[in-house]
């Protein structure tokens, strides 16, 4: 049960990092944070039917359910194809407006 | 001033409140996780897809619809952050970008002439020694994933990890050809047909699309596995590693 | 147990790249949470996320981040 708090706890700080901050790459880590979350929630929900990793060499039995495992392999990847799209697009700003900062951007592009 | 302050206080505070109050009875509900899964794997996994690895059974064999959309989303990434990036004035690495990029950038002023050079006797030894290990643990991750961990995209990141390190740490005048842009930009053009042909393969067989059709006297239904992690590893790693050093920039040495 | 450590030290680490005003410690504290989600998913029995996790997180998403603060800003001028 502790571990489902630390997770939701995670969870938050990550979605607060992308409310409050004012800087780009912050919300981007923050996005990151959240993502990591969500996959150790699905492993750590995974883990509770079973003992063994699910690899069947001959005699074993009672493994860890391998669906959540292979979804997240999924997320993990697409989560990496996000950070690198999101920085590209924050290197533009970049470039467009001198800033990091939101409200330097917003008001730049205002213009 | 401080009212704005105060209402910006006030609505992040409601977010977070909402947040959480929607978030929390997911994360902590008591209902257990249902077995099913887990009891039906167990039992057919193996002669159903003929992988040990449940986990590259289930992404190669039930859920391969999954991986296909993957590898697209991939694709797109890579090839959506290259373009915005070399036509944003990044100095890219030479050749990685558009040509206009190269040709434009060589008279920019920001690009700052380094004094240190970037390849120091630690990076040489540890990137440029052990580039090729890795690159070797890459290529047994993806050949083995139906046995032991690994698969496809394991060992593709750890292809494109092991590209990185020898692109990193080799020598100027040592050139090898698998750290230059057009040969991995084939490479993946190459892995992505391949995907594809793999894919339509099972249709002509009479399996359906991503079926297994060398299931058979002569293969065994495990070969169809080995195939695509072998197409996908080389996919994945070319197209990061293509990501990687483009981003590593100019070496100037 | 050794979960419930793993997480409470990943807890930590986020709020830590969150706040902090160098945003490369921050990207060095986001490749420590990956490390550390590594080493928790292979306690919780599952190899094939552990290497992804692994070669992705500490490889690939550290490479961007340190490209993307190199060409423009290091500082995280807000504070």
């Amino acid at each position: 049960m502790i571990e489902r708090i630390l997770l939701l706890i995670l969870f938050l700080v990550g979605f607060s990092g992308i409310l409050i901050k004012k800087n780009i790459v912050k919300k981007i880590i923050g996005l990151n944070i959240l993502n990591s979350a969500v996959v150790m929630f699905f492993i750590v929900e995974g883990r509770t039917v079973g003992e063994r990793s699910p690899i069947l060499d001959p005699g074993v039995s009672n493994v860890v359910d391998p669906v959540p495992q292979a979804l997240m392999l999924t997320a993990i990847v697409i989560g990496v194809c996000i950070t690198a799209l999101a920085l590209a697009l924050a290197f533009r700003l970049y470039k467009a407006a001198g800033s990091f900062d939101i409200d330097t951007i917003k008001a730049s592009l205002h213009d | 001033m401080k009212g704005d302050r105060l209402l910006r206080t006030l609505r992040i505070l409601i977010t977070m409140a909402a947040v959480a109050a929607v978030a929390a009875p997911v994360f902590l509900s008591r209902t257990p996780w249902p077995s099913t899964a887990r009891d039906y794997l167990e039992r057919a996994g193996v002669a159903d897809s003929g992988a040990i690895n449940l986990v590259s059974a289930i992404y190669l064999g039930y859920r391969a619809f999954d991986t296909l959309g993957e590898t697209i989303v991939l694709l797109v990434a890579v090839s959506g952050t290259i373009s915005i990036l070399s036509r944003s004035g990044a100095s890219l690495a030479p050749g990685f970008g558009s040509v206009a990029a190269d040709n434009a950038s060589f008279s920019l002023p920001q690009d700052k002439p380094t004094t240190h050079t970037l390849r120091t006797h630690l990076i040489e030894v540890v990137t440029g020694k052990l580039g090729p290990v890795v690159l070797l643990f890459g290529f047994y991750l993806m050949l083995y994933g139906h046995l032991s961990p690994g698969g496809g995209f394991q060992g593709g990141v750890v292809i494109a990890s092991g590209i990185v390190f020898i692109a990193i740490g080799s020598r100027r005048d040592a050139s090898t050809w698998l750290t230059k842009a057009s040969a991995l930009n084939k490479i993946e053009s190459l892995g992505f047909l391949l995907l594809m042909s793999a894919a339509l393969s099972g249709v002509f067989a009479g399996k359906g699309v991503l079926g297994n059709p060398l299931d058979g006297p002569l293969f065994g239904k495990a070969a169809f596995i080995i195939v695509l992690n072998i197409v996908i590893g080389l996919k994945v790693g070319s197209g990061i590693g293509f990501m990687c050093i483009a981003m590593l920039g100019r070496h100037r040495s | 147990m050794m979960v419930i450590l793993l997480l409470a030290l990943i807890v930590v680490l986020a709020v830590f790249s969150l706040a902090s005003k160098d945003l490369l410690h921050s990207v060095i504290a986001l490749s420590a949470i990956s490390l550390l989600s590594t080493l928790l998913f292979y306690i919780l029995r599952a190899p094939d996320v552990a290497i992804t996790e692994a070669a992705v997180g500490a490889g690939v998403t550290t490479v961007i981040f340190v490209w993307a603060l190199r060409n423009t800003d290091r500082m995280d001028r807000d504070r």
